[in-house]
């Protein structure tokens, strides 16, 4: 699938440009390690304060941000997406963590990053990821997708329904088939619609998930000591 | 002191022109109406103290009716016998006593004990019988007055008997409180003759002394008989020593009060005087503020700090119990790697249903049933089972048969898959759907051998037998079984979402 994901990254020297913020030294070396050559990793960072200053001063395509930091006053990724929310236009953040819990996900979703990936996937996989946040789409592992259908239901909208408190059929679909595991190339297959195609219902999805203040969610995440 | 005469009572008479008072007054004194009522109307003319009095006694002599009800609940009403009994029986206690103190009032018998005075003339509040002791000085009237007149103010003038405290220890005067209303009255009138007619009363003086005393006798009457009792135990009052020190206090209070109002002379000084200490107690507490803060905020983050130890030593304990034990598994098989892998893995869903437990869910339902299965499936053959579920619903027989078939399914996708394994549960209303994919190189399901049960019964069959579907698709790219279970009619309703 290496090929489709290239589609939209912006060739500034052929890479993507990265900064690691995770406070683990060793998770971070493993993880440079991993990603391959077409992402740079121009800084790094293990604290709010650190994470915030170097993104600032770097300035770069993709933030692989830690949901759980030391410093700041505690909110960890959030804060940091929070403190670079001038770059939020040109730099992207991908979510990397070892948490499962929903609150975590949908609060540095919230916030404004732009996919949620767990630490345990492959280092194809995360480099598949940045490239794909690099080109402006967003990245649903299959757990975020899960916790999207529960907290948005699985029912399709109804007209009356505002735009954004529901998905549509096709957007269910799409995040039905990422649930169960699906690739976005094997998506696309399954619908018989083009990647592209998915990568935009996906990105639909991430904004209703980011803006939507639809009751249910509220309930859902408050019931998650969310918000 | 010789008017032994018995008089009826004090009451208002039912034969009435406005309240029926001066008639109740003719019939107690034994006057004729007539002279009352002009007497009455006299005294209204000057300066309208007969409306006063007359509004007084409207105010505090019963009628006929209300007294006779009074006296079926208790012997002794408050006003009207005070002033109609047998005279001469009060005025001989108190003759005998008054050395002891008063009842009901601190500091007065201190200072009334030294006035060991026989001259009294004994009058009633209408004016006929004073008794006076012409030794007082001249500030003390003013808290018999202030606490008098509390006393008709609260209508609690209630006499009690009984015994006090040790040094209490004395007859009860009946009605000693009216009669100190009564000489209270009667020294304020005093007061105001005496300045009419030109005498120099300090009544800058008087006044505050009146109020602290006042103030002093309402407070006292507002406890009860334990609480008094207590106070005065507590200040060991009841002791000789102990009544010295407590009146010697009490004096030295009001003498700093009376000396701080009269000698600044006038109440703008007061006043400022007041304000002054206002002020200074305002920045006493401005100083003290902060040192205040900080003990609450010290015990707020000392308790913080408590729940936090509490919580660190449940969270050590479980590490050292689980992965602390894994971690030195992990390093005696550091050579097999299945090993290891297997270990990390179950090591880590522990830890994660430890930190993510959700704890109003309940473990009977589907969604654990399936994580459980797929945790054991994880065990057994040391490959990562995902599972993610949306919705969840109680378990029955035929879920049982789901999760059965879940089972081979994983079990299937481990071994053969080669890689880890999705698992997504779906529960809604109408049907309950599972899919477990791999990514391993696929089969054909017209190529397994008829002898090899697993997916034809295991999966496809138990499936079917319970009225729901198995759909397998696989491909080069990995295999995927959607097993699908319609909730039944019955079972509708059931589902948590």
């Amino acid at each position: 699938m290496s090929s489709i994901e290239a589609e939209g990254v912006p060739a500034r020297e052929g890479s993507v440009r990265v900064v690691l913020v995770d406070d683990h030294a060793i998770f971070r070396s493993g993880l440079k390690a991993d990603l391959d050559s077409r992402i740079s990793v121009v800084g790094e960072a293990g604290t709010v304060e650190q994470a915030i200053a170097v993104i600032a001063q770097t300035r770069p395509d993709v933030v692989l941000l830690d949901v759980h930091l030391p410093g700041g006053l505690g909110g960890g990724g959030r804060e940091v997406i929070a403190g670079s929310i001038a770059l939020l236009g040109t730099t992207r953040f991908l979510a990397l963590s070892v948490s499962d819990a929903a609150e975590d996900v949908v609060a540095v979703i919230r916030a404004g990053a732009r996919g949620y990936v767990t630490k345990t996937i492959s280092g194809a996989e995360i480099t598949d990821a940045v490239m794909r946040v690099a080109g402006g789409d967003a990245v649903f592992s299959p757990r975020l997708a899960g916790f999207v259908l529960d907290a948005f239901g699985t029912s399709p909208a109804d007209i009356a329904d505002d735009e954004l408190d529901r998905l549509s059929a096709r957007e269910l679909e799409v995040m039905r088939l990422i649930a169960r595991g699906y690739s976005y190339k094997e998506v696309a297959k399954e619908l018989f619609i083009s990647i592209k195609t998915v990568e935009t219902h996906v990105s639909a999805v991430l904004r209703k998930l980011q803006l939507s203040s639809r009751h249910e969610l509220t309930k859902w995440a408050a019931e998650r000591r969310l918000l | 002191m010789s008017t032994t005469v018995l008089r009826p009572p004090l009451v208002r008479s039912a034969d009435r022109v406005i309240a029926g008072v001066c008639a109740g007054l003719a019939l107690h004194l034994g006057w004729p109406v007539r002279f009352i009522r002009i007497g009455m109307v006299v005294a209204t003319l000057a300066g309208g103290a007969g409306l006063v009095f007359y509004a007084w006694l409207w105010i505090m002599v019963p009628t006929a009716d209300e007294s006779a009800k009074r006296n079926a609940r208790r012997p002794a009403s408050p006003i009207a016998p005070a002033v109609s009994g047998p005279l001469a029986a009060p005025s001989t206690q108190w003759s005998s006593t008054h050395q002891r103190g008063l009842p009901g009032l601190t500091g007065y018998p201190a200072q009334s004990g030294s006035s060991d005075s026989s001259a009294f003339a004994w009058l009633d509040p209408s004016g006929e019988k004073v008794f006076i002791d012409p030794s007082w000085p001249s500030g003390l009237p003013a808290d018999v007055q202030a606490s008098g007149a509390s006393q008709s103010v609260s209508g609690m003038v209630r006499p009690t008997s009984g015994d006090g405290p040790a040094w209490f220890r004395f007859r009860r005067m009946p009605y000693a409180k009216e009669i100190l209303l009564g000489i209270g009255l009667l020294l304020a009138g005093a007061i105001l003759i005496a300045r009419l007619l030109g005498v120099d009363v300090p009544l800058g003086t008087l006044i505050p002394a009146a109020a602290i005393l006042g103030g002093a006798s309402i407070a006292w009457m507002q406890l009860d008989e334990t609480r008094r009792a207590g106070i005065v135990d507590k200040a060991k009052a009841n002791q000789a020593g102990g009544w010295v020190r407590l009146a010697a206090g009490l004096a030295l209070v009001v003498a700093g009060v009376l000396v701080m109002v009269s000698g600044s002379g006038s109440w703008e000084q007061t006043w400022l005087a007041l304000l002054a200490s206002v002020a200074v107690l305002g920045g006493v507490a401005v100083v003290l503020l902060p040192w205040g803060l900080k003990f609450w905020r010290d015990l707020e983050t000392e308790r913080a700090g408590r729940v936090r130890a509490t919580e660190r030593a449940e969270i050590a304990a479980h590490l050292h119990d689980s992965v602390l034990q894994t971690l030195a598994l992990i390093q005696r098989r550091a050579g097999n790697e299945h090993d290891v892998v297997r270990l990390a893995r179950a090591q880590e869903r522990e830890l994660r249903s430890w930190l993510y437990r959700d704890e109003g869910r309940d473990i009977g339902n589907l969604s654990e049933r399936i994580k459980a299965v797929a945790a054991e499936v994880e065990d057994a053959h040391g490959q990562a089972v995902e599972v993610v579920n949306v919705g969840d619903t109680v378990m029955t027989e035929r879920h049982e048969a789901l999760v059965q078939a879940s089972r081979e399914a994983m079990l299937n996708a481990a071994r053969h898959g080669g890689g880890s394994v999705s698992v997504y549960v779906e529960a809604s209303d109408k049907e309950v759907e599972v899919f477990v994919k791999d990514r391993g190189a696929g089969f054909d399901l017209h190529k397994v051998p008829d002898d090899r049960l697993g997916v034809r019964e295991s999966i496809i069959g138990r499936m079917k037998r319970h009225g729901g579907t198995a759909v397998i698709n696989s491909g080069p790219e990995g295999t995927e079984v959607r097993l699908g279970l319609p909730a039944m009619a019955a079972e509708q309703g059931e589902t948590t979402s």
